[in-house]
């Protein structure tokens, strides 16, 4: 076998290898947004928000994690449309923090004997903004990195493809 | 690669069962050895133990000059071939070859030249982004072969990697192990029951029996000195003819035929003047014309080969003429023996 250089190992190397690292992160990131809905879910929070959204914020969780994972596993076999769904869901998951989070701490809380706090604490604020920001990140290094890597292996193979044809 | 020493090796199950008995052998550099016998001799848990697979009960073993005896497997720098292949079906035939490498975290790039490098050797290229179901068997042990050539071991073993192969199948196979061994040139302990594997692979054959080794020699050396019966009539197919004749004024005689004696098997035959031995014929060495008369029961053509089985008064012959006969079941025919070995009736030693 001829003498490779090592940029042409790395790409080469894409060929024969998953992009499981950056699946993964995806994956990461569902974990966060169950972490986030779970949250929410079990406090007054949800009880208070969700009167009439409730059920859209279940279908909306449902369909995140199903869109999520079939981004992990193209992310994982190098299909560049699913690099953008995980960019597009990271900057869903970013939005969602100015949705209910951000509300319900600037919310009061209409509960008799609970005047003058909001209806969500700044620490369980913390907590899932962190969730959906750490999830948010995720997806979008995830695609990022999922699309270039994909470029690079769908451009290294014409390289070879075409090499191969003059040879 | 490297020198492999078998010394005074010996199995005892916790059951007593001795499995292996004093087993010696020195393996040199680039060697392949093959180790053949009947199932149950030992073969498999010799190699088992050089691969630290099973306890050595006694005895050492030396791999490139150093005592391994008590070493576990990981650190013997030894990569094995089993029967079954032993792939990961879950993985890529890329990652299977990668896998060991990628546990003991080797640079990644390295790993993937050295698959690829091996990939190449075994005409895998076009596969290795298939799973392993996706593949022929054939082209499933060529993978296990691929594994451990990746790793560049001290001594490669192979456990009867061709038993689950299809005739045509091994035979490809069988030729690619060797074109492997000579391309490598790698130390090679390889262990089967089909004597045409050990005959056409080997640089050296250990026939083993019973836990014993019978005999360590050269292919031909196995197939035109056996040391005994045992390897007299297991190597060779079809297997030795064999006849009980008692020795006199320089003939073998039986009840159903005698045969002159060459004037090298009278003098070595000497001791053994008026006294039973045992006569053994190599099917290709019975040849048409003589005044041996065969009656014919069965006429096996095998293209090049006639396999013709008959009886001679009592005794049943075996026949290999290298022509396209068309004997039928009640023909005679005529045959003479050209070359004739003798073994002792009680040690069943060769008589030399």
């Amino acid at each position: 076998m001829a003498e490779m250089k090592v940029e042409t190992i790395r790409k080469d190397r894409l060929r024969f290898t998953k992009n499981k690292l950056f699946a993964n992160l995806i994956i990461l990131s569902i974990v966060m947004n169950a972490l986030y809905f779970v949250n929410i879910y079990r406090t007054d929070v949800g009880n208070y928000y969700y009167s009439l959204m409730i059920g859209a914020s279940v279908v909306y969780n449902l369909v995140f994690m199903l869109v999520a994972f079939l981004a992990s596993e193209g992310v994982k076999n190098y299909k560049i449309g699913y690099g953008y769904a995980a960019i597009v869901l990271g900057l869903l998951q970013a939005g969602r923090i100015f949705y209910l989070p951000m509300n319900a701490l600037n919310t009061p809380n209409p509960k008799v004997g609970a005047e003058n706090t909001t209806v969500m604490t700044g620490g369980q604020f913390s907590f899932v903004a962190i969730c959906l920001g750490i999830s948010a990140v995720l997806l979008i290094v995830a695609g990022v990195t999922g699309i270039m890597k994909t470029m690079t292996l769908n451009s290294y193979r014409a390289e070879l493809e075409k090499n191969s044809k003059r040879d | 690669m490297s020198d492999l020493k078998l010394k005074h090796l010996e199995k005892v199950y916790d059951n007593k069962v001795k499995a292996v008995h004093d087993f010696n052998l020195d393996v040199k550099d680039g060697e392949l050895i093959v180790l053949v016998g009947p199932s149950g001799c030992g073969k498999s848990t010799t190699l088992r133990m050089v691969a630290g697979l099973e306890d050595i009960s006694s005895g050492s073993l030396i791999i490139d000059g150093k005592d391994v005896t008590k070493m576990p497997p990981k650190d013997r720098d030894i990569a094995m071939v089993f029967q079954n292949y032993a792939l990961y079906g879950h993985m890529t035939i890329y990652e299977n070859m990668a896998f060991s490498m990628m546990l003991r975290k080797e640079d990644k790039n390295v790993i993937h030249q050295k698959v690829l490098a091996a990939a190449e050797i075994l005409d895998l290229t076009s596969q290795l982004n298939k799973k392993p179901s996706q593949l022929s068997g054939g082209q499933r042990q060529r993978v296990a072969m691929g594994r451990a050539i990746v790793r560049t071991p001290k001594v490669f073993l192979f456990d009867e990697p061709l038993s689950n192969l299809d005739a045509k199948l091994r035979s490809a196979t069988r030729r690619e192990i060797l074109l492997l061994h000579k391309r490598l040139n790698a130390t090679m302990l390889y262990v089967t029951h089909d004597q045409t594997e050990a005959l056409t692979l080997a640089d050296r054959i250990v026939c083993m029996s019973m836990g014993h080794v019978q005999q360590i020699g050269t292919p031909l050396e196995l197939y035109d000195n056996p040391a005994n019966l045992f390897v007299a009539s297991f190597i060779g197919l079809p297997p030795m003819n064999l006849f009980d004749v008692e020795i006199r004024n320089g003939k073998a005689v039986c009840a159903d035929f005698e045969v002159d004696l060459s004037e090298e098997d009278k003098e070595i035959l000497l001791p053994y003047e008026g006294k039973t031995v045992t006569m053994g014929v190599r099917p290709e060495n019975v040849t048409e014309g003589g005044h041996i008369g065969v009656d014919v029961f069965s006429n096996e053509n095998l293209g090049y080969n006639t396999l013709v089985n008959g009886t001679a008064g009592k005794h049943k012959i075996t026949c290999k003429f290298r022509d396209w006969c068309t004997y039928k079941a009640g023909d005679k025919v005529m045959v003479s023996f050209t070359k004739k070995h003798f073994f002792d009736k009680d040690t069943t030693k060769a008589i030399r």
